[in-house]
């Protein structure tokens, strides 16, 4: 897989990444995006971006991810970036119970400015520090089923089930996407090129829905 | 003058070798303003400075102290005689020696440091903070290319986590937030940490100056409030980029914030630029900055569809950061902006 984020692709999602501050989020972005990780790496104020493309059954799907500043004071700003986001993760760190515990606030908040049909997936992260480890992965799992989200552990530093997560979460926002097109009689291929793709049913305009990226 | 916000290296590598260098980090080389180099060779530093620049640094910095006097003495004097030499000198920049003693003068905090004496102490010894643990946790993570605070549990780091600790103590309804850290690191260059505290409170809670509080407070109000202005600007002084931004769904909070030191690179959120709104000439000039940026990468940035648009608005070129060339246009750029407060 390419890490540059080409032109040319069938789909293009916007996906955002929330949690606490200090759970990783840059760190996962890095990661998928440019498979780099920094030990030194500065936190995040505002929002940051970046994006890259992947296949998925033939199509070239591309992901362009909004990385959030994970401080609550900082959602008057972030806020703002959920609005059309078809797709989520939502991180916390495996080795802090507090970062596991408000992960029912940030869902509450995601549903609340998202369509329903976004794609959410809970990431444990920092799967790699072991010895650390205060959140199990049964604990994890359970949030995810009563909340009705995918569910992954990952480590940035490790680079495990980083482009697995992102990947789970791309696919399955264009199963929904496909769905929702044979339901509305379509066939998916005649969605235009590069339009970015609402999963509301009522078709809400995507904050991004004019970003035709051919140039 | 952007180039020189922060602070020497030369300084900043004697204060750092005061401490034992931990054994993983070896010397990089660092700028002249104390930030290890990503990349050697393509950098403005590289060159040496003139020596006809530098002979005119040191004729500003002989006009500068006689217009301080030791220790400040006759600073109040000089700015109520010569309001308008004052202001001209300050846009033609602050001597980096002496940057931290004007900036305290020239915000108030001085005062601040003379009528609380003990204040700080107590603050940072015995009083708690709800933010220790959000403070700790963003030390490691503020300026982490810069010598002074590279080192864990170094001078650096030290002084940054007792400044944002008596601050979050000091304004409880503010607290600690993200950010800040980048303001109080870049005052820490220049000054002790005490100094460096009243700095901030003179800035936040305004002491001669509107406070700057609402950049900080919930809601982010006066970030939210620079965003809609520099918006409006841009479309006003520059429509068919305005108007580029608008099909490209692009808007200042994507690109204007951030936590870089140099203001010409980010410059809206509560970050070090900001130190301008006050020790500078007023916020205007951070719209200034950030209207002469876009206007002088216009022809390209029109080229731009959103994804490169925003990586280029996030990494203007070098050559358009050129304050010898930018700060003149900067200043020929008329904003008006009638929250704006002059010096």
């Amino acid at each position: 897989m390419a890490y540059m984020s080409d032109d040319d692709y069938d789909y293009l999602f916007k996906v955002v990444l929330i949690g606490d501050s200090g759970v990783g989020k840059s760190n996962l972005l890095s990661r998928f995006t440019k498979n780099e990780f920094s030990l030194e790496s500065k936190s995040t104020i505002g929002v940051e971006f970046a994006a890259r493309s992947i296949q998925v059954s033939e199509k070239i799907v591309k992901a362009q991810i909004w990385d959030t500043a994970g401080q609550e004071r900082y959602r008057a700003i972030t806020s703002a970036y959920y609005r059309g986001a078809v797709g989520a993760l939502v991180i916390y760190d495996v080795t802090r119970n507090a970062t596991f515990e408000n992960l029912e606030r940030w869902l509450k908040e995601l549903r609340d400015h998202t369509d329903s049909n976004a794609v959410i997936m809970l990431v444990g992260n920092k799967a790699d520090l072991r010895h650390l480890r205060v959140v199990s992965t049964e604990d994890g799992k359970a949030l995810a089923e009563r909340e009705n989200t995918f569910f992954m552990e990952t480590s940035a530093l490790e680079s495990m089930n980083v482009d697995h997560a992102f990947t789970e979460v791309l696919t399955e926002i264009f199963h929904v996407v496909s769905r929702k097109a044979l339901v509305a009689g379509d066939a998916v291929a005649v969605l235009p090129k590069g339009q970015t793709i609402s999963v509301s049913m009522e078709d809400e305009v995507s904050a991004l829905k004019k970003k035709v990226g051919c140039c | 003058m952007f180039s020189r916000l922060a602070s020497d290296a030369e300084m900043e590598k004697r204060r750092a070798d005061e401490f034992e260098p931990g054994p993983a980090s070896p010397l990089k080389p660092v700028d002249r303003f104390g930030f290890v180099k990503q990349d050697q060779n393509n950098s403005l530093e590289a060159k040496n400075r003139p020596t006809n620049e530098v002979e005119r640094e040191e004729r500003r910095i002989r006009k500068w102290r006689k217009m301080i006097g030791v220790g400040g003495s006759d600073w109040k004097h000089y700015v109520r005689r010569k309001p308008h030499v004052v202001r001209r000198r300050i846009r033609k920049g602050i001597p980096d020696c002496l940057r931290g003693l004007v900036w305290q003068l020239i915000s108030g905090s001085r005062g601040l440091l003379l009528m609380n004496p003990g204040v700080y102490e107590q603050l940072v010894i015995y009083e708690t903070s709800a933010s220790e643990l959000d403070i700790i946790r963003d030390i490691s993570r503020t300026f982490p290319s810069h010598v002074f605070f590279q080192q864990r549990h170094g001078p650096g780091q030290r002084s940054l986590y007792n400044v944002l600790k008596a601050y979050s103590v000091y304004d409880r309804d503010v607290g600690y937030v993200q950010g800040m850290g980048f303001l109080a690191g870049l005052l820490l260059l220049y000054m002790s940490e005490e100094d460096a505290f009243w700095l901030l409170v003179a800035l936040l809670k305004g002491a001669v100056h509107a406070p700057m509080e609402g950049l900080y407070q919930v809601g982010l109000p006066l970030v939210q409030q620079y965003l809609f202005q520099f918006e409006q600007l841009v479309k006003e002084h520059l429509p068919k980029l305005g108007q580029h931004f608008s099909e490209e769904m692009i808007n200042p909070s994507m690109y204007a914030s951030g936590s870089d030191i140099s203001v010409t690179k980010r410059f809206m959120t509560p970050g070090p630029p900001f130190v301008w709104h006050v020790l500078g000439t007023g916020v205007k000039i951070v719209f200034q900055v950030g209207l002469a940026l876009l206007t002088v990468c216009q022809n390209n940035l029109l080229k731009l569809a959103f994804e490169k648009l925003i990586h280029a608005l996030r990494n203007f070129p070098e050559e358009a950061l050129d304050p010898e060339k930018l700060l003149p246009l900067a200043f020929s750029i008329k904003v008006f902006v009638t929250y704006s407060i002059s010096f």
